[in-house]
Parts: structure tokens; C-alpha cells; sequence
């Protein structure tokens, strides 16, 4: 791992019960930086981050994160807002509260100085009018904003979204995407969002890797995302 | 209001079965909310037919000579039984749940008929076992000891007390197992401990007061609550009460006109689900209310 990476995967092979979806990854998160996960639908974005977060263990290869002063990172997930069963009667404040269980005991009852931090995530997503209403009730560009709140509630290092764009209207998008611009400008925090709009990727982030078919390229925007090559990634997704 | 002076005076001949039926009434919707909320209702059905299948199991040793018949070791006899089969059901209906939605559907219905199929063949030919357990799939309610009374309360005492201490890790993990995970919540250990106590209520109450009855508050008083609540909080104690609630008008009611308590209830509850879904459906075709999507 070089000294300003945040993230390696060295050789990893992702996917589901013994079928990879990616193989041979070999990737470096610069700490800070602001990525892209760009790919078609079941292009293996949303596998290769829950590989990232350890909710799917690689199937093989190494994932290592670099130690944040001697302790492990804390890890904030955006996950698809459409996992969420609407079966649970949860306000949106309760919901931003489980990102803060990560530093309260089992058995522990969250205590003021948290439900004012999760408090001050709802704000700092543009989500403090929505504390009160139900998870369930809320629109998809909303429920967006709740799920950032409530990752930023874990206090990440490292912050990985998937599909936060996802299906919802244009001004939604364009305003989430300003929230999270914001968010990495403010706190330099090393951010990884999966997405299959090209728009977004090519307007908001700095640093872009394309998964195409089992390959994957990595680099800046500027570098990777020109005319030539977003014609030949248009026309591979078309064909 | 003679009746209900009988009923809940302290000299009260039936005051044990009254007790049970309350204290069922306020279990097993309690633990019934998160089977909803996880959309395990098969599993609520499976479950109590697994118990029984389990007390089959542990009055067959009598038919096999393996154990001396014995009155006053039948009730730790079927204790046993129920709980090991519950419990033992429960870790694979954990570890089949890990491993897709699809393979705990199968696991839970299978289970579900080889118990029903396997109580019916152990108890065919044991007429102390056959006469105990028909006893208990009527749902009747009737001669509760002291002992049996004491160790049922401790045990929904017990439950309660530890679903309220970890809530917030049962909810998070059964909301969202991805971000447990991401938290470093260990997932498999909740979601076990959580299943545990489930299998133990229904275990314990299935001793008392059989299947179709523990099915009953299991499932209807979450349903009824989930209908009106507006937060988990209003949910699990709406669930509650009313299950508690209705276990007393229901021994009343099957004291009044000489009914099975057991039946009575389950009845009483599903009118009481038809009514609130009324109700819910008028409010919801009101224009501009918001309405909460169904479990």
C-alpha cells in the first residue's frame, strides 16, 4: 500500500457462492479523493463495494485499508434506498441514529451528545425537515439524503454510496450531488459512489474506475472520460 | 360485571388459566412484531407445530419404555421436548435465512408438515401423550399448576426484559443487516439470539396453551397494532396490550357462554382484525391521509 492510499485490492475476485463476477481487481483509493464506480447495470459495482465494506467476503485477493492514527476506519454505506422495507415504522431521525450505533455498547442507550450528532448530519445532508416524517413515506431523492445522514452519522473515513442517483428526478440528482460535493470539500473525505450515470460521474467526481465486461481502467476524469472514449463506452453499453 | 368480579378476585378457581392466558396474551405478540417485521409469519405458524411435535416426541419415550410414566414429571417432560425441537429449529431456520430467502421458505414448510405429520404418528399410539397434546391443540386452558404459572412468567419476563435492553441491535439488524455488518455489529450472533428468544416464548407458551392459540397472538395482535401505529414504539406496545387485552375479554367471554378459552381468543382477535381493517381502509380512502403500506 502506497503512503496517501486509503484502499488497496490486490488481485480480488468478487461475486456470489463460487460464481465471480470480477476477477483479478487490483485498485488504489488515493486518500480524500472523490471516485466514480462507473459501469452498465450487473457490470459487479454493487459487489465489488459490498466486498469493499466485508459484507460479501472477496472470493479471493486481499482487501487493505490504511489505519487511521493506529485504529481501523470507519466505514460509512449508502446502500440502494430501495432495500429498505417499508414494513418498519421508523422516522427519519431514527433511522440516522443507527449510524451511531457503531460507537454505542450493546445494550447501551444512545445518549444525548449522539441524537445531537445525528442531529447535525440530518443538517449538514439538507435533510433536517424530514427528521420527524416516516422512512418509509418519503421520496426517493429524500430517503437519499436520510441514508447520507446517516452514514456521515458513523463519523466515516471513508464514505461508499451505491447508486445514490439512482431513479430519481433531475433536480434531486443534481442537488444530492451538490450535498456530497460539498461534504468532500469541507471534510476531505475519500469517497467511492457507484453509478451508472455517466453525467454525474463526468460532472462531480475527480477520480473514475470503469468495470466493462470483467475489465476494469482506472483513472482521472479528465484522462479517462474524453470524447473518444466516452463514444467507445456509449457504444459498447448500446451493443 | 358479576362475572368479571369472579373472574379477576384473587379466590377465583380458574385464576391460573386467567393468568396464562394474559401472560400469553402479552408474549407472544411481543416476539410475534419482529416475525412481521422480518416477514417471517410462516415461520410463526411453523414453529408452535414444531413444539408440539417436539412434546410428541418426549411422551413417545413412555410408548417406548424408555421412561416410567410419571404424573408429575410430564409438564419438565414436555418442556423439554418443546424446547429442544423449537430451539433446534430455529438455529437451522437462522442458518437456512443467511442463505437466501428462498431456502427458508422451503426449510420453514417442510418443517412445518413433517411436524404436523410426525405428531400425529407419535402419539397414535400413546393414549397419555394423545390425550395431553388434543388437550393442547384445542387450546384449552384449564388446570394450570402454581409451578407451571411461576416458571411461565419467569421465562416471558425474562424475554421481555431482553428485548427491551437490546432493541436497538434487533432492529438494526433486522432493518438493515449490510450496515450492521459495516458497523461491526457481529450479525449472525444477533440474528441468533434474536431467533432464541423467539423459539423460547413460543416454546413455553405452546406448553401452555397449544399451537393454534400461540399462532394466534403471535400474528393478529401485531397486525392489529401495525394497522394504527405511527412508530415502532406505539407498534410493539400496541401489539402488546392488545393481545393482553383481548386474552382477558376472551377467557370472559369463554367463561360466559362455555367455550374453549383457547379458540375464544384466537375468534375474538380475528374479529378484531376484520374491524380495524375497516376502519384503516375508511381512514386510508379519506382524501389526502397519508397511508402506511401493509405488512
Amino acid at each position: 500500500m502506497t503512503g496517501d492510499s486509503l484502499l488497496t485490492l490486490d488481485q480480488v475476485a468478487v461475486g456470489y457462492g463460487r460464481h465471480a463476477v470480477l476477477s483479478d481487481v487490483n485498485l488504489t483509493l488515493p486518500r480524500g479523493s472523490f471516485s466514480g464506480l462507473l459501469g452498465a447495470n450487473g457490470s459487479g459495482k454493487s459487489t465489488l463495494i459490498k466486498s469493499i465494506l466485508g459484507i460479501l467476503p472477496p472470493l479471493t485477493g486481499r482487501v487493505e485499508f490504511a489505519s487511521e492514527a493506529g485504529r481501523a476506519l470507519a466505514l460509512g454505506y449508502v446502500p440502494q434506498r430501495d432495500v429498505f422495507d417499508p414494513v418498519y415504522l421508523l422516522s427519519s431521525f431514527e433511522v440516522v441514529l443507527m449510524g451511531t450505533c457503531g460507537r454505542v455498547r450493546p445494550g447501551r442507550r444512545i445518549d444525548a451528545a449522539e441524537k445531537e450528532w445525528a442531529r447535525q448530519c440530518l443538517r449538514e445532508a439538507g435533510a433536517e425537515q424530514l427528521s420527524e416524517q416516516m422512512f418509509a413515506q418519503l421520496s426517493g431523492g429524500q430517503k437519499q439524503r436520510v441514508l447520507i445522514a446517516r452514514a456521515l452519522a458513523t463519523k466515516p473515513d471513508f464514505l461508499l454510496l451505491d447508486e445514490p442517483t439512482a431513479g430519481i428526478d433531475a433536480t434531486a440528482r443534481q442537488s444530492i450531488m451538490d450535498v456530497l460535493r460539498e461534504i468532500h470539500a469541507r471534510q476531505r473525505l475519500t469517497i467511492l459512489m457507484a453509478s451508472h450515470d455517466l453525467l454525474v460521474v463526468r460532472t462531480y467526481v475527480e477520480h473514475v474506475i470503469w468495470l466493462h465486461q470483467g475489465r476494469i481502467q482506472q483513472g482521472p476524469v479528465s484522462q479517462l472520460l474524453t470524447p473518444a472514449n466516452i463514444e467507445e463506452i456509449l457504444d459498447l453499453e448500446m451493443h | 360485571m358479576e362475572m368479571w368480579r369472579e373472574i379477576l378476585d384473587p379466590d377465583f378457581l380458574l385464576r391460573n388459566s386467567v393468568y396464562m392466558s394474559v401472560l400469553v396474551g402479552l408474549a407472544c405478540p411481543l416476539v410475534g412484531t419482529y416475525l412481521l417485521l422480518r416477514r417471517l409469519i410462516f415461520m410463526g405458524v411453523a414453529l408452535p407445530h414444531i413444539s408440539s411435535c417436539g412434546i410428541a416426541f418426549a411422551f413417545a419415550f413412555h410408548t417406548w419404555g424408555l421412561i416410567p410414566h410419571m404424573e408429575e414429571g410430564e409438564h419438565t417432560l414436555a418442556l423439554a421436548g418443546s424446547t429442544i425441537f423449537t430451539l433446534g429449529a430455529i438455529l437451522g431456520f437462522s442458518w437456512f435465512e443467511k442463505r437466501g430467502r428462498s431456502l427458508i421458505e422451503a426449510s420453514i414448510g417442510t418443517a412445518y408438515v413433517l411436524a404436523g405429520a410426525w405428531s400425529i404418528l407419535l402419539l397414535v399410539k400413546n393414549p397419555h401423550g394423545e390425550h395431553g397434546l388434543l388437550d393442547r391443540l384445542k387450546g384449552e386452558i384449564i388446570a394450570v399448576s402454581n409451578a407451571s404459572l411461576g416458571w411461565t412468567f419467569v421465562v416471558f419476563a425474562i424475554v421481555a426484559l431482553t428485548f427491551f435492553i437490546f432493541q436497538k441491535e434487533f432492529l438494526l439488524v433486522s432493518f438493515d443487516r449490510e450496515t450492521a455488518v459495516t458497523l461491526k455489529k457481529n450479525v449472525d450472533f444477533w440474528n441468533t439470539f434474536l431467533f432464541l428468544l423467539i423459539g423460547l416464548t413460543i416454546s413455553v407458551s405452546v406448553l401452555s396453551v397449544g399451537p393454534l392459540v400461540t399462532f394466534g397472538f403471535l400474528l393478529l395482535p401485531p397486525l392489529i397494532a401495525h394497522g394504527f401505529a405511527s412508530n415502532m414504539r406505539q407498534f410493539i406496545w400496541g401489539a402488546t396490550a392488545i393481545g393482553g387485552v383481548s386474552a382477558l375479554v376472551g377467557f370472559y367471554i369463554a367463561y360466559r357462554w362455555d367455550l374453549p378459552v383457547g379458540p375464544t381468543d384466537v375468534a375474538l382477535l380475528g374479529v378484531v382484525y376484520v374491524l380495524s381493517t375497516i376502519v384503516n381502509r375508511s381512514i386510508a380512502l379519506r382524501p389526502a391521509t397519508a397511508h402506511k403500506s401493509s405488512p
